[in-house]
């Protein structure tokens, strides 16, 4: 049974085109991919991500039972403030990804991606013996809106919102006398907020930032959007670009791994073997020389050598090339400016590796 | 133009006589990929049988192989759409065809190829 948000019938009534994604019934685009794009780029648009999932932890050992699970540094997080984490296996494997904020002392809320919410649920009930904690699924109760781009400041202080939380923390806030928890947070690379609001309030916000939005020109944006979105801010999607069988390391996010954290968690030896000793693969940034896109599952070659397999790839609407992230045999000599080559339906393509992101983020405020 | 239109069950279209035809993809087709963003298209003079994949369209979101609808040998391909492919949303049905074939095909290959009216009925 394919589930659906609190939305449901705005998409529909806006003619969206639908698609079930992670068990959800979700709109993939209202007018064009690429206009939709365009619009967060430039000016501000609407999303429901209300699929995503919002646990929350809470008891007097939440923090030591956070830290256990994720590389990052629980105990530093100040009140408030969130960081972006990976739940890791014992082998240092990827779980999920998440964002943690700490809403007060002793009580962390985790949003997880839809499709991981009950392997998520699953591994973090397995590890919480020893721990006086407690896990609340509270997903069904909740729906979020992402409001991004670099006009989503203005339409939030022409709501009533004039100091919006910093970058990546949260607050209290009040919208449309409608409480909910607003945070500085995204997944497109531009500036905006995530709106974490109870269901039934959650058509009358998605009517009013529209309305309030007309003098932004805002749009309401769907996944198909949001996927070119993240893929030129080179965030990871999981499950393409992120698995059980890929560290944080490999995925490049060795900048959310602490060195010094004291608490062991879950993965530690391989991830910090491979951060001293180097792991066997790297994500890497590829923009196309010739035409054709690369897409999820294609090989790469270097040398007239197979070396690896493109995660994501697609089209950047801004740099008007085609994109994608791959993942390679660590090879020192495959560096920025190296030339890969993409088998595209048999075809050798060649392609450059840049630096990542492809476009720059603009998402500090 | 769709009153003389062939159509397959996969969404290309056929338009032509005496063994000279356009091949395209229908507007429904195109409605459905989306923003077309690539195409790549045969060489002239290539053969193919009927049903055989003969071009490759990427939409923002995946790329489709197209079929052939009968059997042919491509005398044209449309360059156009390979540089403006945004002229297959645009046009699907004049400006944005795909290639012209010469073809010998008999009638039994034209069997289960429906005319636009129908197609558009089956859809629904």
């Amino acid at each position: 049974m394919t589930k659906q948000t609190f939305l449901h019938d705005k998409h529909i009534a806006l003619n969206a085109k639908m698609v079930d994604f992670a068990g959800w019934h979700m709109p993939v685009q209202y007018s064009s991919i690429i206009e939709e794009h365009k619009t967060v780029r430039e000016n501000v648009g609407l999303f429901d991500v209300s699929h995503m999932g919002e646990l929350i932890v809470y008891g007097d050992d939440a923090c030591p039972y956070l830290n256990k699970l994720v590389p990052q540094d629980i105990t530093k997080l100040v009140d408030r403030k969130a960081v972006y984490c990976q739940l890791t296996n014992k082998q240092g494997g990827i779980i999920d990804d998440l964002i943690i904020y700490k809403l007060e002392d002793k009580k962390y809320l985790v949003i997880a991606n839809a499709a991981r919410i009950d392997e998520d649920l699953n591994w973090m009930v397995r590890n919480q013996r020893g721990f006086n904690v407690n896990i609340i699924n509270e997903s069904h109760n909740y729906s979020l809106l992402a409001v991004q781009g670099p006009k989503a400041k203005d339409l939030m202080a022409k709501m009533g919102i004039e100091n919006l939380p910093t970058f990546f923390t949260i607050k209290r806030a009040e919208l449309c006398n409608v409480n909910l928890w607003i945070s500085r947070t995204g997944y497109t690379g531009e500036d905006g907020v995530e709106i974490l609001v109870k269901n039934e309030f959650s058509e009358l916000l998605w009517d009013k930032i529209l309305e309030y939005g007309k003098e932004f020109d805002i749009k309401p944006i769907g996944l198909g959007a949001r996927d070119t979105l993240r893929l030129e801010a080179a965030l990871h999607l999981y499950g393409n670009d992120l698995d059980e069988n890929t560290t944080p390391v490999e995925a490049g996010l060795s900048w959310s791994i602490p060195k010094n954290k004291l608490d062991d968690y879950n993965g530690r030896t391989v991830i910090e073997n491979q951060l001293t000793n180097g792991a066997p693969k790297k994500l890497i940034g590829i923009v196309m020389l010739d035409r054709g896109i690369a897409r999820h599952e294609y090989d790469v070659y270097y040398n007239n050598e197979k070396v690896g397999t493109v995660t994501s790839g697609g089209i950047s609407p801004v740099r008007n090339e085609n994109i994608a992230l791959a993942y390679v045999k660590s090879l020192p000599e495959i560096t920025i400016d190296s030339i890969v080559q993409v088998d595209i339906r048999g075809k050798m393509h060649n392609a450059k590796v840049v630096k990542k992101p492809f476009v720059k983020k603009n998402n500090k405020g | 133009m769709s009153e003389n239109m062939l159509c397959s069950k996969t969404h290309e279209y056929l338009q032509g006589e005496n063994g000279k035809y356009t091949v395209g993809l229908t507007d429904y087709a195109v409605e459905q990929l989306g923003d077309v963003v690539f195409v790549e298209l045969p060489e002239v003079g290539a053969e193919f049988k009927k049903n055989e994949v003969f071009a490759t369209v990427e939409s923002v979101k995946a790329a489709s192989e197209i079929y052939m609808p009968i059997s042919g040998t491509v005398t044209e391909v449309n360059e156009d759409i390979v540089t403006t492919p945004e002229l297959l949303n645009e046009d699907p049905h004049e400006k944005g065809w795909l290639i012209k074939i010469e073809s010998s095909a008999d009638d039994t290959e034209f069997a289960d190829l429906m005319d636009y009216t129908d197609y558009r009925e089956e859809l629904v």
